[in-house]
């Protein structure tokens, strides 16, 4: 009886050590209501996705490490289309920090979507790594 | 009788954890209502979320995906 209590006395530490960390830190970020603001940028985003995805693999437009595109080689079309981007992209950036209560965290969600951007990034696309260097995937 | 002695706080240590993680996982439902200021952010669960939103940006993934489930 006595031995069996004691197992059980480590088994539950070993418990409490262990997860307490992944309890504190468990959480979903998403978007919680699909605002119409949201939604329109999205749907923007949608929409040009194909031509933006055109001018990168001509390496007119690149993504920074900041989470935003970035018109590298003089081109006026591409520049009406990546201040649309960006804008869009702040709506969404702005919504999941809100949505989610991620108070003055906007900067660390944008370098995270600007990580998942470089990870998804075509070859041959321009990358800004994070130190600040542009290069070609 | 000088086993059971030995047991019995063992036994109480027990339960207060027990009753320890319950608290954690539920939460006590008197616990006064206040926001801390600190907010540690999940970077693995950020990067699921923006990964799931280009995905639906792209056109890989519908917009089932964006949302709480």
């Amino acid at each position: 009886m006595r031995k069996m209590i004691y197992m059980i006395f480590v088994i539950l530490s070993a418990v409490i050590l262990f997860y307490s960390p992944a309890m504190s830190f468990a959480g979903q970020y998403d978007l919680k209501e699909m605002t119409s603001e949201v939604q329109a940028a999205l749907d923007n985003r949608r929409d040009r996705f194909e031509e933006l995805r055109q001018f990168k693999s001509q390496g007119i437009i690149g993504e920074n490490n900041r989470g935003y595109v970035e018109v590298l080689v003089n081109d006026k079309g591409a520049e009406g289309l990546v201040d649309a981007e960006n804008r869009d992209r702040g709506v969404v950036y702005t919504t999941v920090e809100k949505q989610n209560n991620l108070t003055n965290a906007l900067e660390t969600i944008e370098k995270v979507f600007a990580q998942v951007q470089r990870e998804k990034a075509q070859s041959g696309d321009k990358i800004q790594t994070e130190d600040g260097q542009w290069v070609t995937k | 009788m000088e086993n059971k002695q030995e047991t019995w706080p063992m036994l109480l240590v027990c339960v207060a954890l027990l009753c320890g993680c319950t608290v954690k996982a539920v939460g006590d439902p008197n616990r006064p209502i206040t926001i801390q200021a600190h907010i540690t952010i999940d970077v693995k669960g950020l990067k699921d979320t923006a990964s799931d939103i280009e995905d639906y940006v792209s056109g890989e993934k519908p917009k089932e995906n964006l949302q709480s489930k």
